[in-house]
């Protein structure tokens, strides 16, 4: 592992307030600077968690997202703005997050996670962000997080209701443990308000800000339910699949 | 005997509320539990819930009591009086 980077005098001024979080300070910037954390779509809680991550002095984000902004991107989609209406959605996305935070590596990858590339990503990086709107997508990211022994965090919503976990490779259940198969009747078009996947969004950036700096209690082992219709939040306990084909626990 | 039945996701939407409670014989297992539900619910809330054999959708997960399953693990977990049970498809919104 790389040895952990100076802050230089900007970026002590820019992280001044988080810097004084409990059990977090400097050698917890640091690691947030040497680290790089992959993101799958960058749409309502993937994008969120960009901004998150870029605010909180992430050395390296890599962004994985096809496609051109769309009018009705713009409802969820806070990267994305209304000047970048049929142009690239990872343009656009890469254009705020510099202007947020030029201390950021962005790099932009104008494709969704496939089979073709996952390997490479997840490879690359140190922790993956796990925001793509199909499951096959999730599924494919997990089975490489553990392939690699990357922490992964999956964040995912429907309607007013939000999902969370973390995946520590080894040490935790993975994605696939929970769900052998992917669903037969997910619908790519699901109901969402940005304050739902803005706030899902920010507690995966939290988790990973967690994992990368080594402290609080990520969700390891536990799944988060969040249900912003009556405001209740609560974590289940998960455990690890003997016969999980992903981690064959 | 009666367990408390909570619904989340597409299947909150499919079956129209969040709750419910059912009765079911002495004895009875998840996997009876979710075939008496998908015997008087709508197609698109059974295909949550089962799949084209009748038996738990793989990709259901079940928390039975506050802990967590797959729900061909969860199956044959027999069921007690004031069980809750809470029903989870998997989600994907980002």
């Amino acid at each position: 592992m790389k040895p952990l980077p100076e802050l230089t005098a900007d970026e002590q001024r820019r992280y001044e307030w988080q810097l004084t979080v409990r059990d977090f300070g400097m050698e917890g910037q640091r690691r947030l600077k040497r680290a790089t954390v992959l993101i799958s779509r960058i749409g309502g809680v993937g994008g969120s968690a960009a901004l998150q991550l870029a605010a909180a002095g992430i050395g390296r984000l890599i962004l994985a997202h096809a496609g051109n902004v769309r009018l009705d991107d713009l409802n969820r989609q806070l990267l994305m703005t209304t000047e970048s209406l049929g142009r690239p959605r990872i343009e656009s996305a890469a254009r705020r997050l510099r202007e947020l935070n030029p201390h950021v590596e962005i790099e932009t990858v104008a494709e969704n996670i496939c089979e073709g590339n996952v390997a490479e990503l997840v490879g690359r990086c140190d922790v993956v962000v796990s925001a793509a709107p199909l499951f096959t997508e999730r599924l494919l990211m997990n089975r490489q997080a553990v392939r690699w022994q990357k922490p992964l965090v999956d964040c995912s919503m429907y309607d007013l209701e939000a999902r969370l976990m973390t995946v520590l490779p080894g040490r935790t259940p993975c994605l696939e443990c929970l769900y052998p198969e992917p669903p037969p009747n997910w619908k790519r078009q699901f109901p969402v308000f940005s304050a739902v996947s803005c706030t899902v969004g920010s507690l995966a950036a939290m988790e990973t800000i967690k994992v990368i700096a080594g402290f609080g209690g990520p969700l390891a082992g536990r799944l988060l339910l969040g249900d912003l219709r009556d405001m209740s939040f609560r974590t289940l306990p998960i455990a690890r699949r003997e016969d999980c084909a992903a981690c064959g626990a | 005997m009666n367990v408390s039945v909570e619904f989340t996701g597409q299947l909150r939407t499919a079956m129209g509320h969040a709750n419910d409670w059912v009765e079911l014989p002495e004895g009875a297992t998840v996997a009876m539990l979710l075939v008496q539900l998908g015997q008087r619910c709508g197609e698109a809330a059974r295909t949550h819930l089962l799949n084209a054999s009748k038996q738990p959708q793989p990709s259901l997960l079940v928390a039975i009591n506050g802990t967590a399953f797959p729900s061909r693990q969860a199956a044959s977990t027999v069921l007690s009086e004031g069980d809750t049970v809470v029903l989870l498809p998997p989600i994907a919104g980002g």
